[in-house]
């Protein structure tokens, strides 16, 4: 321990700081790649494995570049009630507002937003009508 | 009898300080992108813009990602070096921190600028997206349109100027007039849409290949239409004009006559009766092939234009990219709020640079470096969301 209550953590030479920050690249490139690739035909497996890669990501910079891999885990006790309330705001708001669209009037439904895709489908763009 | 103060943590207050700080940080960031999620994968189905509509482009911001990474890399040095006592070292790690997310900063001006540059705004009055063609739409680009003009108009033009302004009268009366009036003359409120759709679609096309094939095979169909309803009206127009002369040249005979009977009064009266209605048709068939025309002009001059009227005449008239509105705001918030704290990071690293990053000094660049990691974080969770869903 040193002064400011550290380990002096002597085992992180600039060899494991370097390891982490080309895995860190190396992730990135995968997420790109994710993004183009045919795990994006299901949306789903796409945007879970992409939010698996921003995780993984994430802890490497907090366990390594925060040095929580070698400190003592008393950061947890303000952050992780920190990411609790965080999200708890978030999912207070997913009946409200993540399911707005199912309680939509018809009248509101009628001035929302629809994909181009879904006008087209209502409608044979190759009719043309002109009124003679 | 001495008192010894006993920490009730074993770090710093500074250290300590940081983690409160980036607990407050993560409930911040935690709310501000958990709302991104919740309105995006709750707008209405399939409306979300993908990111070519947005003109999103997903290298520059994996380059972005890149960047961070590396600066957060070099910040990590920059603490190993200051403490084992090198602050030479340090600040040569600092300094090329600090190039790392000027760098960041200044990519992210350049995407906001080519954001702007398609008239992405976050909100009114800049912001030209409507969510639907509807109505609404067409009458927002109505009034743009003849803002533009009359601003034009006024000031002395340039022959470049004069020449925007002829391409503006032409979108006014061949694409605004002329889908104006195709919906007024139709019930049929899904025809209606398709109208405005494929008028929104020539203005700014939402880049999505199977979309833009079908809006222009609607519009090339209507190119057909058009031609074929042109020449038919073009002759109807002769015809009634030609009618009209020898009605005229009836009446120039009739009235020549010096003692007319009953029976040529009633011929002439008869003959002046038909040649007002005349008249009146050729008015209206006039003002129907007029608009023909410019129909037909505006689909000649309108359809090879690559990127869309908005791009390609440099014109910012409003457009139609559904969930735009939503997608803009949750965009320059999310990014705007990160691209600040690299900036109150690039600051913390600037009041740092005059100081010897000796050992004493390790604590203050770890403080600083720890939340310089956090804002790196934030992006790593950010670019996916924004740039890849």
């Amino acid at each position: 321990m040193n002064e400011t209550g550290q380990p002096t953590h002597k085992k992180n030479s600039p060899f494991i700081f370097i390891i982490v920050f080309l895995m860190l690249c190396a992730l990135t490139g995968l997420s790109f790649w994710i993004g183009r690739s045919h795990l994006m035909e299901d949306k789903f497996t796409g945007w879970s494995a992409m939010m698996a890669v921003s995780v993984a990501k994430a802890m490497l910079v907090v366990l390594f570049f925060m040095h929580l891999w070698w400190e003592r885990p008393w950061k947890y006790v303000l952050t992780l009630p920190a990411i609790i309330m965080g999200a708890l705001l978030v999912l207070l708001l997913v009946p409200d507002i993540g399911f707005r669209t199912e309680r939509y009037s018809q009248e509101r439904n009628s001035s929302a937003a629809e994909s181009r895709e879904l006008t087209l489908d209502s409608v044979n763009s190759e009719d043309v009508h002109f009124e003679r | 009898m001495g008192l010894i103060y006993q920490p009730a943590v074993p770090v710093s207050p500074g250290k300590l300080a940081v983690w409160l700080f980036l607990s407050t940080e993560i409930m911040f960031f935690t709310a501000l992108i958990g709302t991104y999620i919740v309105l995006r994968f709750g707008a209405p189905e399939g409306s979300w813009p993908t990111t070519s509509a947005v003109r999103i482009v997903e290298w520059i911001g994996a380059l972005n990602t890149f960047v961070l990474i590396c600066s957060s890399g070099t910040i990590v040095f920059a603490f190993e070096n200051a403490r084992r006592d090198k602050p030479a070292q340090a600040k040569i790690w600092l300094l090329l921190t600090m190039l790392l997310g000027g760098a960041f900063l200044g990519i992210k001006a350049y995407e906001y600028g080519s954001k702007f540059a398609h008239g992405i705004y976050p909100r009114v009055p800049r912001s030209l997206i409507y969510d639907r063609p509807d109505i609404n739409y067409l009458s927002g680009l109505k009034q743009n349109l003849s803002q533009e003009i009359r601003d034009l108009e006024e000031t002395k033009a340039s022959p470049d100027e004069q020449q925007k302004l002829e391409t503006l009268y032409l979108l006014q009366l061949g694409m605004v007039g002329w889908t104006e009036q195709k919906v007024g003359s139709t019930d049929d409120p899904m025809m209606k849409r398709l109208a405005i759709e494929s008028l929104a679609q020539q203005i700014y096309p939402i880049s999505d290949p199977q979309t833009d094939e079908r809006i222009n095979t609607y519009v090339a169909n209507e190119a057909n239409e058009v031609q074929m309803l042109f020449g038919e009206e073009n002759a109807k127009l002769k015809e009634t004009e030609l009618t009209l002369k020898s009605t005229q040249s009836d009446i120039g005979q009739l009235s020549g006559i010096k003692e007319p009977n009953d029976e040529v009064k009633s011929t002439l009266a008869q003959k002046t009766k038909l040649a007002n209605q005349l008249t009146a048709q050729i008015t209206a068939l006039t003002k129907k092939t007029t608009l023909l025309r410019k129909r037909k002009e505006a689909l000649e001059i309108f359809k090879d234009v690559h990127g869309g009227i908005n791009e390609h005449y440099h014109l910012k008239l409003p457009m139609v990219i559904p969930s735009g509105n939503t997608w803009a705001n949750t965009y320059f918030l999310l990014t705007g709020f990160h691209a600040l704290h690299v900036f109150g990071g690039l600051v913390a690293f600037l009041v740092l640079c005059p100081k010897r990053l000796g050992a004493s000094r390790a604590g203050l660049v770890e403080n600083v470096a720890l939340y310089w990691h956090f804002v790196d974080i934030v992006w790593i969770f950010l670019f996916p969301l924004l740039y890849l869903f």
